[in-house]
């Protein structure tokens, strides 16, 4: 910033102002006093009780509460099925729509309506699907002969009701950046290898993925920054059950927070999600640099 | 028995013909040289033949077997691509590896074969190397590595030097010259270079439009060109053409007036359009009171060394001459020139066709 003068910084300062005070008021601000808060007796309950101060307490509460380490498994079990789901639906369908083929622009336009749409309504699509007697899903499953599956009021199929949720949601995403990962490789070296008679497995596995990697990783990475911070769709289809079956760690911080009012816990709570955050995203940029420099 | 051959090819791309019924034969172990100006359809001959493009109609044979329908990866041709077309993220010598691994020849004698190679092309030094970490020059070279590991019967060149620059082009392609004595595989390579084409091919076929217009060694389109096509695309600086009528056993043109070389015999006709060539070498200066003497005035003077190119102006004609360098004018000096007799080309300016037999 050596080239702005210093008779003009202070305009430039200015106009910067009103988003730097959105920033604050919206971001920043509510960070620090979740910071804040994190560190006293915070319970909505009691009002015109004072807050005070309890140091690491509501930290130390959180993990050892066998709770939050079991939303922690659940965020996680989901992560891994929803991103595996995702990057071989993803890729596999890039492979499809990029082939020129008639009607493929269009196939991928309406792919990616999904992806446009609220995750609230989302979650309300996929109940209207799910529910029990009158949903479309056990519908077509009856239609083919099969039992009815108790999608969300089961223990054993309410986390996969989530996840195919957020797959269908999702997928297009994936897609999409592969395909245009896809269309930006070059097209002689496949040429090259169609002469030397390279078959089609070995030229995707060491021709085509391999090029794709670091677009893959980010895709991944985005994906799973997503999926930590997973709730809408939770909420309306399962708030957390039957049970904690479905009880992610956003689900974990809105019941402290919202059902038991104690804001304090649900402060702590969100810190540390937030440093699993910071450090999922140094891995990965660690592991970026690793492959450059290799 | 003939490598490839080529009859009556065509191609089109939906009703768009670009490519008007090429016929060609290609001996085994003959360098072909395709050669044309841009967009006249040699890379799409060139990918017909590597099985990249379907053919739209006619034959094509390669070792007398009919290919239209077959399998690129059958064919048994090796193609080194204008922008070489390696594999990115792989070294060199897995770049090589992926082009044997169809091949299923077990580890020694992947390895023998690439050791080779690479001492033939002087990589040794670069097979652990990426694409990107090598120079144009290395990189052309691993893509003919490449093509060469898998000993094919027929190797295809696209513009395999258009990427490199002047002084690395005249080194490689010396070099693919010699590798070519070396291996004495039958090649067909494509270039809009003359020079390229002059200097490395044992068969030019010279392209316009989509059509063959002439099939020939170096010195047959050289000095025999059938058509002003030929003639002013091979040759550098190129053929001089002057439009002339034919009179009274004469080519009269404004300022110039020639008799026909006897050697046209009756093949002039009179009163007919006579498009006569002639290269810059073969415009002499001479006395004014020689035979066959024409005045000129020298417009530039291009100094080059050994020789000197002296734009004339005859009559309302240019002319490009080329003469020792010690015999150049300066420019606005009056010059007395003489168009060597034996070396005149005619042709029929409404076809273009060559008037020689
Ligand atoms: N896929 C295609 N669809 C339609 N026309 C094409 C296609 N590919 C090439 N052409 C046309 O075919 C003609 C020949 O193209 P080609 O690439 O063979 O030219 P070229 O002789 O190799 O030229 P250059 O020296 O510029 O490479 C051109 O007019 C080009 O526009
Ligand atoms: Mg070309």
């Amino acid at each position: 910033m050596a080239y702005i003068r210093k008779r003009n910084r202070r305009i430039f300062l200015i106009f910067l102002l009103p988003a730097i005070l959105v920033l604050f008021l919206t971001t920043i601000y509510p960070m620090i006093y979740a910071g804040y808060l994190s560190f006293r007796s915070y319970d909505l309950a009691k009002l015109f009780v004072p807050r005070v101060f309890v140091g690491w307490a509501n930290y130390r509460e959180i993990l050892s509460s066998s709770e939050f380490l079991h939303s922690l498994v659940v965020t996680f079990k989901l992560m891994a099925m929803t991103l595996s789901v995702q990057l071989v639906l993803g890729v596999g369908i890039a492979l499809l729509v990029v082939q020129k083929l008639p009607g493929m622009p269009l196939a991928r336009t309406l792919l990616m309506i999904p992806m446009m749409i609220s995750p609230v309504i989302v979650g309300l699509v996929w109940l209207f699907l799910y529910f029990p007697e009158l949903g479309y899903l056990n519908y077509f499953l009856s239609l083919a002969g099969i039992d009815a599956i108790p999608w969300i009021s089961s223990t054993n199929w309410a986390l996969w009701a989530i996840a195919i949720a957020d797959i269908w949601q999702w997928t297009p995403f994936v897609m999409m950046g592969t395909a245009a990962a896809l269309q930006s490789l070059s097209p002689e070296p496949y040429e090259a290898a169609m002469i030397d008679g390279n078959s089609r497995w070995d030229v995707f596995t060491r021709v085509t993925l391999p090029q794709l990697k670091p677009v893959l990783v980010s895709l991944m990475f985005l994906r799973a920054i997503d999926a930590f911070k997973i709730y809408d769709i939770i909420f309306v289809l399962t708030k957390g059950g039957p049970g904690d079956s479905t009880e992610v760690l956003s689900m974990f911080i809105y019941r402290q927070s919202f059902t038991f009012w104690r804001m304090g816990v649900g402060a702590a709570a969100s810190f540390v999600s937030l440093v699993i955050i910071v450090v999922l995203i140094t891995l990965f940029f660690k592991s970026l640099n690793r492959d450059q420099t290799a | 028995m003939s490598a490839i051959t080529l009859h009556n090819v065509v191609k089109k791309y939906g009703a768009v013909q670009v490519v008007h019924g090429v016929d060609l034969d290609i001996a085994e172990g003959e360098f072909v040289v395709l050669l044309g100006p841009s967009g006249c359809g040699k890379t799409t001959t060139l990918r017909m033949v590597a099985g990249l493009e379907d053919v739209s109609g006619g034959t094509l044979s390669i070792g007398g077997q009919v290919v239209n329908d077959v399998a690129p990866k059958d064919r048994g041709v090796a193609m080194v691509f204008q922008n070489y077309a390696l594999y990115p993220h792989m070294s060199v010598r897995q770049n090589m590896e992926f082009a044997l691994r169809p091949m299923k020849l077990g580890k020694a004698e992947m390895d023998r074969r690439i050791a080779q190679t690479a001492g033939i092309l002087g990589l040794d030094a670069l097979l652990e190397r990426r694409p990107a970490q090598l120079s144009g020059g290395q990189r052309q070279r691993v893509a003919m590595g490449r093509a060469m590991v898998r000993t094919p019967k027929v190797f295809l060149f696209d513009e395999p030097l258009s990427n490199l620059d002047a002084k690395l082009r005249t080194q490689v392609r010396w070099e693919i010259g010699k590798l070519h004595q070396r291996l004495g595989t039958t090649v067909l390579y494509v270039t809009h270079d003359q020079v390229e084409a002059m200097t490395l091919a044992d068969k030019i076929v010279i392209m316009r439009d989509g059509h063959v217009e002439q099939v020939g060694t170096p010195e047959e389109v050289y000095a025999a060109p059938k058509s002003t096509f030929v003639a002013t695309f091979i040759g550098s600086p190129s053929m001089n053409m002057i439009e002339t009528r034919a009179t009274g056993g004469r080519l009269v043109a404004d300022g110039l007036s020639i008799p026909v070389p006897t050697r046209f015999g009756d093949r002039v006709k009179d009163g007919q359009e006579v498009t006569l060539g002639i290269r810059p070498i073969e415009i002499q200066r001479v006395a004014e009171n020689a035979p066959g003497a024409m005045a000129a005035r020298v417009e530039v003077t291009e100094y080059l060394g050994n020789e000197a190119l002296l734009d004339l102006r005859v009559g309302s004609h240019d002319l490009m001459a080329e003469v020792p360098a010690d015999q150049r004018a300066a420019p606005g000096e009056t010059v007395h020139v003489r168009l060597n007799e034996t070396a005149l080309h005619l042709f029929d300016t409404r076809s273009g066709r060559s008037l020689a037999q």
